[in-house]
């Protein structure tokens, strides 16, 4: 190993890491360069940027983790990237001084394709046979020096996990540029391939030279490891498979689901206790209401995404490291091209009924634009886990606890399944909609290989995991928190003391009303007895101003005047006001219906029995028509499960498609398709006597 | 241009003709072929024979999705999936 002798000069370079996706590439990256020192998207393309900075030896190398490419004849934007930054063509990064090509040592034939492509790029040039131990094992011996001399540069053994090479590698790298630049490999065409576009003409005259050159370096032993053939067997098996893959799947669900909530509550808890902090020494006024309800509830309903996006980006990175994440892509393939989709889109959609953040982000993982844009813009129908509550709430307090067929079937159970199912079936449907009309075209072609089995590495899994967090909390984060803010204003703003008191008194009014009425029923007596005692207390005084504050708001005001928007769902202005009010953020419609029927937000427990009985007792203003029938319910549930009502998600969507066209055009379906689903079943419904 | 079959041709006549040539897509779970051609220039085909599906290569059907697409191949000592509109192109020599 070379010294940094005196007076000689230390030097930058910029090393370009090219190789094929499943050589290990991120695993060496990781292992060299350690955390990434620049992670985002290349500027002007949605393709993602991976530089890392090390020093070696006195000298700074600066590491570009190109986006993996099986060739350099480019097709997509990720290899279109790559091809850029090797010529020096991509704005923002340097032309590289060496360019280290990563081959698989398990998969010498196909992966040595893109390496000779290389050496016409005139580049200094390394290459990395990597998953070296992967190769021991399965008795795979390569000639390292005929195939340096045969390539005409450096051939350096690497195997991240056992540390091997990485300093041979470094060393290689800081010769190259004064080894100069290999000559180009030759390829013969045949003759025979005239007629073939020029294109195809080489990559088959190329394979040839590579059989040739690798005919004595590379030595197998005859037989596969048996354990290898069995899982794959196993796995790729049509029922076998199938289970496994429903298993795997269902547990990622699950953890998102499970898992992550209790570190949800944590953050929640979290965030609250800083706010109360907070609360307790600013002074009382707008401002303190501004930083302890505004930004610190903006922060927490940020905050609160982390541990799904990083449980799912660790499962994915999992996944994907191991091998299986394009087994489950070929599994489900069939499946989702049926409605214009393909098999890499499964992974995605599925998250989504955890949260469609991370589906949406985690659609990177599909190359082809069509296909990701067409998944980003039905992901959000996946009924998510926001939806939950919603529909637990009107479930149980408003659809007849009666039997269905069997005894255990019960009818809330059916309609609550049906709602999630309503979102796939319609997300079906717009996605076989798009596909034969604004994104028509041929059906994109599934070429993908199916990497061998390996350990994932643990630096480069949990990388991943910090990596999409992070990103979405910098970006994603700010903007969320911005409209957090400022619904909080809409929603407590103006605030009108004498609008506000004549709104209390109003509201008592209608109770003390309804009281002596001699048509109430008994069973709604009790409660709204309960009701107007409340009035009298700290607590219910309190409810009961919020409340009137919220109704007297701008947001209060529009759901007035928006109300013969909502009627034909059979919904009042209470009603449309709380839907407003959730736009932004699904989950604050529970805790805005409280405040609006005079209950404190924190009322609203797990089974919202408080809220239930209001919701219950709830009449049209001055009738005693009750708000609530089955098929308002219904209606509501609908509406919910099929709109847009999450401005995280939007913001998210735009990141992740380069434009705000796609959040627009995916609110806007949703939205309508909203309120036709609950027009059509509170029509329906109430046509049926529901 | 130089095709030896269109693709619909391979596809609706999988058994031996007078050249023996037949596709990819009709061979059955666990055979061995030798692959002829690969139909058509566009981006697909070029993808293809990049991926190391070239004339004379030997390739085998190790498996089909549980809906019996996509294909599972093994050739150049790895694996490739590719759907059966895709192997119908590839046109292979009877064995």
């Amino acid at each position: 190993m070379h010294k940094l002798q005196d007076g000689q000069a230390s030097t930058r370079l910029t090393v370009a890491l090219l190789g094929n996706p499943n050589t290990g590439k991120s695993t060496l990256f990781s292992a060299v360069a350690g955390i990434p020192t620049r992670v985002g998207n290349f500027p002007g393309v949605t393709v993602e940027e991976k530089i890392g900075r090390l020093r070696h030896v006195g000298h700074e190398i600066d590491l570009v983790d190109l986006p993996g490419t099986y060739s350099l004849m480019a097709q997509g934007p990720d290899e279109q990237v790559a091809v850029n930054v090797l010529y020096g063509r991509q704005p923002g990064v340097p032309k590289p001084d060496v360019a280290v090509v990563v081959v698989d040592a398990t998969n010498l034939e196909r992966s040595l394709f893109l390496a000779t492509q290389a050496t016409e790029v005139g580049l200094p040039m390394v290459v990395a046979v990597s998953l070296a131990d992967v190769s021991d094992r399965k008795g795979i011996a390569i000639d390292m020096g005929k195939l340096s001399r045969r390539l005409g540069c450096a051939v350096v053994r690497v195997a991240p996990p056992r540390g091997e090479g990485l300093d041979a590698l470094k060393d290689a790298i800081l010769e190259a540029p004064a080894r100069g630049r290999p000559p180009a490999f030759s390829i013969e065409h045949d003759d025979a391939d005239n007629g073939r576009p020029p294109v195809a003409r080489d990559a088959i005259a190329r394979y040839r030279a590579i059989e040739r050159l690798l005919s004595d370096v590379v030595h197998r032993r005859p037989t596969r490891p048996l354990s290898e053939d069995r899982i794959d067997w196993l796995l790729t098996h049509r029922l076998w498979g199938t289970l496994t893959f429903a298993a795997v799947m269902l547990t990622i669900f699950s953890s998102i689901f499970w898992l992550a909530a209790p570190l949800m509550d944590l953050i929640s808890a979290g965030v609250d206790a800083v706010a109360a902090q907070v609360g307790a020494v600013l002074p009382d006024g707008a401002l303190r209401d501004l930083v302890v309800d505004g930004v610190m509830a903006g922060i927490s309903g940020v905050v609160v995404f982390v541990p799904q996006i990083a449980l799912l980006f660790f499962f994915i990175a999992l996944l994907e490291g191991c091998g299986y994440l394009a087994r489950a892509a070929y599994l489900m393939d069939r499946l989702l091209v049926g409605v214009g989709l393909s098999g890499k889109s499964f992974i995605p959609l599925l998250s989504s009924f955890a949260c469609a953040i991370p589906g949406i982000m985690a659609a990177r993982t599909i190359e082809n634009r069509r296909d990701r844009l067409l998944t980003i813009v039905v992901a959000p129908l996946m009924s998510c886990s926001a939806r939950l509550p919603v529909y637990l709430l009107l479930c149980g307090a408003f659809v007849p606890n009666v039997a269905v067929g069997i005894s255990f079937l019960r009818l809330p159970a059916v309609v609550l399944a049906s709602m999630y199912a309503l979102g796939v079936v319609v997300a079906a449907a717009v996605a076989w909609l798009l596909s034969s009309t604004i994104f028509r075209g041929d059906p994109q072609p599934f070429v993908m290989e199916l990497p061998g089995w390996r350990w994932p590495q643990a630096a480069v899994v949990l990388e991943r995991a910090r990596e999409a967090a992070w990103s979405f909390l910098a970006s994603a984060g700010t903007v969320i928190l911005a409209v957090s803010v400022v619904v909080w204003a809409l929603s407590n703003y103006p605030k009108n003391e004498d609008l506000i008191a004549s709104d209390m008194k109003a509201e008592r009014a209608a109770v003390e009303a309804r009281l002596i009425d001699p048509a109430t029923p008994d069973s709604e007596r009790e409660v709204l007895a309960e009701e107007l005692a409340a009035f009298a207390t700290p607590e219910g005084a309190e409810a009961a101003r919020r409340g009137a504050i919220q109704r007297q708001s701008i947001l209060g005001r529009t759901g007035r005047f928006i109300e013969p928007v909502v009627r034909p769902l059979g919904w009042d202005w209470r009603l449309g006001c709380a839907a407003l009010a959730s736009f932004p953020a699904r989950e604050v419609v529970l805790g805005t219906l409280s405040v609006l029927y005079n209950l404190s937000p924190n009322d609203d427990t797990d089974e919202g029995t408080a809220l239930t009985q209001r919701l219950r007792a709830a009449r049209w203003d001055d009738t005693n028509r009750p708000v609530f029938t089955l098929p308002v319910a219904l209606s509501v549930m609908v509406f919910f499960a099929l709109c847009a009502q999450c401005a995280s998600t939007l913001v998210v969507m735009a990141r992740e498609t380069g434009s705000w066209l796609w959040p627009v055009i995916t609110f806007v379906y949703m939205t309508v398709l909203a309120w036709l689903g609950a027009f059509a079943i509170y029509q329906f419904g109430t046509w049926m006597g529901w | 241009m130089r095709t030896i079959l269109s693709p619909s041709v391979a596809a609706c006549e999988p058994r031996a003709q007078a050249s023996g040539l037949s596709s990819l897509e009709g061979v059955g779970i666990g055979a061995s072929v030798r692959v002829a051609d690969v139909a058509g220039d566009d981006a697909v085909a070029i993808r293809l024979l990049e991926m190391g599906l070239t004339p004379g290569v030997m390739v085998r059907v190790a498996g089909r999705a549980p809906f019996g697409d996509p294909l599972e191949l093994e050739l150049r000592g790895y694996r490739l999936s590719i759907r059966r509109a895709e192997a119908r192109r590839v046109t292979i020599h009877s064995p």
